[in-house]
């Protein structure tokens, strides 16, 4: 493959100079190969290899006998007739929709404020949003179990101090509901900072004139946010958007290393079913049909997102 | 800590030796071919899987050099965690050499010998084995592992506290709940300590009542809890809960109740495994106590019969891929033989029964063995079959049921769910 590909421009060259723009287009190719030839080989083999399974029943046996058994469409089937799926599904997208609303309104209100601090006190609150953020998952799923654990949480203690009633040994993850919004203040307040000082940093790159400007003109705070600040970060606003959907869709560890997608299920979404229907039950097929299926429900869920990406870049080029 | 280690040791081993075979599969091991398989040069060395605690290190080292004496093949025991066994045995299973002999729980034997990754072990089948412990270890009468022990929950009881309530020890289920009622009564102890999803227990409640977890419709399994059999279990479950102050949406092993539980807190009684009993008395002397327990079969309904319990216990077998099966399978005819069965029962205190009818356990008077073995005739075990192991994998639907019966939830409704989430697990492969 490496020796074809430089001979192309030297072809193309030899055919004469009207030919020439179609080597130069060619170079740009050539600079990503590298990257996507690497992409492919990790990230596609797998993908491959995941889908390949989905047409297969492939359990303890077929591992263990080493033999291959296809089974067309079955494992997809089972899966779209299983009510549970569809339970998930639902589970999983208001769950998301939860998250990244919560996530992008409070990271730009932080945001947002760390441009108006002083320098120290936005030292102080960078340092804290950084380190929220470099927290590992599994670490900070473990400090949120506990923080709400039955018998010695802070959050019983919490209660009992202000005086509510029936805080003795409440058990926070006795139903899916309040399991999954533990996990949405978890995954909220991990998620944050990356809004906040993303936000910041294109801030910074507004020029202080337009909102003297906007302030000349009597605008308030509220109207030079929606106004001015709001369309000029669009762009941000978009793409941040479109990887808290994406980022929050996927998160597994966090649901699942709170309450094993429990009690009884109540808390499962996509990626967490997938896990224990494939690791749990050895039923690899069934998983890879969940997983397939969660990705082509994500990339039809963001095609309309990748639309509106693509026409305002449209519109910046023009 | 140190088994911790040598487990990670072991598992570190076994990639690196995965990857050996994958990269050379005619030079890995002894044996051209990759089924293993007899005759051929001996091996350096067998590989023998291990569950945490089930056998004394010290009989280990004495059978393995007695071993080795005999056929100059050097043994490495990999000790192994019962966390995530279940996909750890079945990539062991699927490739070359990995390992040649491993315990297997007696509930999951039968889903790995339909697969055909164990080794039939014909050749051992007239052996006196203990033959309730037999029924787990085949598969339509062929023989895929051998009884390695037995054992069964009893109800441990701190002495002091039922003296100090004036209980006494009951015989009956009427009477245990009496005791219970009196300990409450006239102590501040906790009359037991039974978390909400215990469900080997409720399974002995269960099977008291002539009700099973599935039971077998023709060729199909179909849950059972739906059924005035178990419903009644239950119920005598939820009465003995609610002395409990446990959480519901637990098992006994989160926390552990041996030594978590039970050594921090004021308990009464408890029903446990001999090696929990074990534990609970190291932690409670580790923290400057003393433990004065005391053991009895868990009542049964009427004064002739002990309750059911779960006859719990694990098989040895022999890998299909084994480096080699030869010295494999000779190394578990030792293990089992009558003379080092009887060694193995007597360094485990006789707090095992035996697998085989030749070795006797003696435990002593008092103990937690002596109360465990008078429970053992009416032992029950779960549905042999090879879906079993996907009803007992988390999340379990005989746990969810039983706290949502627990917190008052509609009992069809919920045995309704539950069943039809086992019939539809344990009809899987």
């Amino acid at each position: 493959m490496t020796a074809q590909t430089p001979g192309t421009p030297v072809a193309a060259e030899a055919r004469g100079r009207p030919r020439r723009p179609w080597g130069a287009g060619l170079v740009p190719y050539l600079l990503i190969l590298p990257a996507v030839a690497a992409l492919a080989l990790i990230l596609g083999w797998a993908l491959v290899r995941n889908v390949l399974i989905s047409f297969q029943e492939f359990g303890k046996r077929q591992i263990i006998t080493r033999t291959t058994e296809w089974t067309g469409l079955d494992n997809y089937a089972d899966v779209l007739d299983d009510d549970r799926f569809w339970s998930t599904v639902g589970r999983t997208f208001v769950f998301m929709g939860a998250n990244v609303v919560l996530i992008m309104v409070l990271g730009t209100l932080v945001g947002l404020l760390l441009n108006r601090l002083g320098k120290k006190m936005r030292l102080a609150l960078s340092i804290a949003l950084v380190l929220a953020w470099a927290m590992p998952i599994i670490p900070s799923t473990t400090v949120f179990r506990w923080l709400f654990d039955t018998q010695f949480g802070l959050a019983n203690w919490v209660m009992r101090t202000l005086g509510f009633d029936g805080y003795e040994q409440h058990n926070w993850f006795e139903s899916g509901f309040s399991t999954l919004t533990i996990a949405t203040v978890l995954i909220v307040w991990m998620s944050v900072p990356f809004v906040a000082l993303n936000l910041y940093a294109g801030l910074t790159t507004i020029g202080g004139e337009i909102y003297e400007a906007a302030r000349m003109d009597g605008a308030s705070a509220w109207r030079i946010f929606w106004s001015v600040v709001l369309p000029i970060m669009r762009p941000f606003f978009l793409i941040t958007t479109f990887l808290e959907i994406i980022w929050v869709f996927k998160a597994f560890a966090q649901v699942y290393a709170l309450n094993s997608g429990g009690p009884d299920r109540e808390s499962e979404t996509l990626p967490v079913m997938a896990y224990i229907e494939g690791m749990g039950q050895q039923q690899f097929g069934a998983a890879a049909a969940i997983s397939v299926l969660t990705l082509l429900i994500l990339l039809v869920a963001l095609s309309f997102y990748f639309r509106l990406i693509l026409k305002q870049e449209k519109e910046q080029q023009s | 800590m140190k088994r911790k280690l040598m487990a990670a040791i072991g598992v570190a081993a076994m990639a690196a030796g995965a990857v050996a075979c994958g990269s050379d599969g005619d030079s890995g091991n002894d044996n051209a071919g990759g089924g293993g398989g007899g005759g051929g040069d001996k091996p350096e060395a067998i590989t023998v899987w291990i569950m945490t605690g089930s056998a004394p290190d010290a009989w280990l080292d004495e059978l393995n050099t007695a071993f080795e004496a005999e056929h100059g093949v050097e043994v490495n025991v990999e000790i192994q965690e019962w966390n995530g066994i279940q996909e750890k045995i079945t990539t062991a299973l699927s490739e070359d050499g990995t390992v040649d002999v491993l315990e297997i729980g007696n509930t999951q034997t039968v889903g790995f010998a339909t697969t055909g990754g164990l080794a039939d072990l014909g050749d051992l089948a007239d052996q006196p084995w203990n033959a309730t412990m037999l029924e787990s270890a085949q598969v339509d009468g062929a023989l895929y592992s051998v009884p390695m022990y037995g054992a069964n929950r009893a109800v441990i009881y701190d002495k002091a506290i039922w003296a100090e309530a004036g209980a006494e020890v009951p015989t009956t289920r009427e009477e245990w709940i009496e005791a219970l009622e009196t300990i409450e009564a006239n102590t501040d102890a906790q009359p037991i300590y039974l978390p909400g999803q215990s469900w080997y227990v409720a399974g002995g409640f269960m099977a008291d009542e002539g009700g099973a977890f599935a039971v077998k419709e023709g060729e199909e399994w179909a849950g059972a809890l739906n059924t005035p059999q178990a419903q009644a279990g239950m119920e005598f479950y939820q009465q003995l809960q609610e002395f409990s102050t446990a959480p519901k949406d637990t098992d006994e092993a989160t926390p552990q109740q041996s030594v978590d539980v039970v050594p921090n807190e004021k308990i009464a009684s408890w029903i446990g495994l001999g090696w929990e009993a074990g534990g609970a008395i190291a932690a409670i002397e580790e923290k400057g106590g003393t433990a004065d327990f005391g053991y009895f079969p868990i009542p049964g309904k009427t004064a002739d019969e002990p309750g059911h319990v779960f006859l719990g216990g694990s098989n040895l077998a022999v890998a299909e891929r084994a480096g080699s099966k030869e010295y494999a399978t000779k190394w578990l005819e030792l293990a089992t033989s009558q003379e080092w069965a009887q060694k193995y029962v007597d360094a485990m205190g006789g707090g095992v029964i035996p697998n085989r009818t030749d070795v006797t356990a003696s435990p002593e008077a008092g103990s937690f063995a002596e109360a465990m073995v008078q429970a053992a005739e009416v032992g029950y075990l779960p549905p042999l079959t090879t879906g079993w192991a996907n009803v007992e994998t988390d999340p379990n639907p005989i746990k969810s049921y039983m706290t949502k019966v627990l917190n008052g939830d509609d009992y069809a409704e919920a045995a309704e769910a539950a069943d039809a989430e086992i019939t539809d697990r344990i009809n899987r492969e």
